[in-house]
């Protein structure tokens, strides 16, 4: 009796969160926390060559770390923003990647301000961000105050 | 132990031997497997909190953490006024002990225990009778870790 009722509660579970999800317009943003999304880095203001170059590159430099497995990338007015994962064995080094990241990014581009991350969050909230950015209706304005709000964020200690 | 047993008197000695003998074994391994099964669904409850927390929330992982213990001490306080935390406490013993749900069943159970003594001497002053060693070691090792961490800093080591 009991195995059926706990069953009963799981298959009710299963259900609701089943009938959660939407059908084939699933955002990438939707499995974020736990697939590989692997989005493209994206530039918010002033599309020049320049700026996707370099928001290229960062991937790029990125990609070259065997720790890190998923990036996003976010060039702003002032700042960049850069959210990873990394690797589950690797999360004990955490602290020691980001610190050599930033140095490294530093290094390559020393006129720009790095906002780095490993937070799960932050990379979700960066994912929601580019996202957006495809509605037209959009603004610049909108992205750029988003992008100081998940800075903001990150900066968050409690 | 030796000399112990060499103040011991004959008598006392074939006791022990008989008493040995008759003595059901502790099934450790079979303990630990439970334990570890018991606190591992009690730590994934907890994962699946952070996350829902850092999803549909404005946590990020380093700040997720509070209102994940928050919340897993709520359930286990609404466990143990149901009388389930009992039963999970004797089937997973240390397992359901160990993480933070197990100190919240010692202060609601205590506070159950001795309510029929009054408000302010029986809840008031017995709600820490088992917890309460947990937080007097508990501020003084993070008392010792901190000391030793601001001397290292001192020194230049951290």
């Amino acid at each position: 009796m009991r195995f059926v009722r706990f069953s009963a509660i799981l298959i009710c579970t299963g259900l609701l969160f089943g009938c959660g999800t939407k059908g084939d317009d699933t955002k990438k943003s939707e499995l974020a926390l736990i697939k590989t999304t692997n989005p493209s880095p994206s530039v918010l203001d002033h599309r020049t060559e320049k700026n996707v170059d370099m928001a290229e590159g960062i991937k790029e430099e990125i990609q070259n770390y065997k720790e890190i497995y998923d990036a996003a990338i976010i060039k702003g007015d002032k700042d960049i923003l850069v959210a990873y994962k990394v690797k589950h064995m690797y999360r004990f080094q955490m602290k020691k990647i980001e610190k050599d990241l930033k140095k490294k990014l530093e290094k390559k581009y020393p006129d720009e301000k790095f906002t780095i991350s490993s937070d799960y969050k932050i990379f979700l909230e960066a994912v929601r961000l580019q996202e957006k950015m495809k509605n037209p209706d959009f603004s610049r304005k909108e992205a750029n105050k988003k992008l100081q709000d998940i800075i903001k964020l990150q900066q968050e200690m409690t | 132990m030796s000399s112990k047993q060499k103040k011991k008197t004959p008598e006392q000695q074939k006791y022990d031997i008989l008493q040995k003998k008759h003595e059901t074994k502790r099934p450790v391994l079979k303990n630990c497997l439970r334990a570890f099964l018991v606190g591992g669904i009690i730590c994934t409850i907890g994962q699946a909190i952070t996350y829902f927390y850092i999803y549909f929330f404005n946590f990020t992982e380093q700040t997720a953490g509070n209102p994940t213990v928050a919340t897993m001490v709520f359930l286990a306080m609404l466990l143990t006024g149901f009388g389930v935390y009992d039963h999970i406490g004797q089937y997973g013993g240390a397992g359901s002990a160990v993480p933070v749900t197990g100190f919240s069943n010692a202060v609601v159970s205590a506070a159950i225990e001795h309510r029929t003594e009054g408000l302010v001497l029986g809840v008031g002053g017995n709600i820490f009778k088992l917890a309460g060693s947990v937080i007097v070691f508990g501020v003084f090792a993070a008392f010792v870790v901190a000391l030793i961490k601001t001397i290292l800093i001192n020194w230049g080591v951290l």
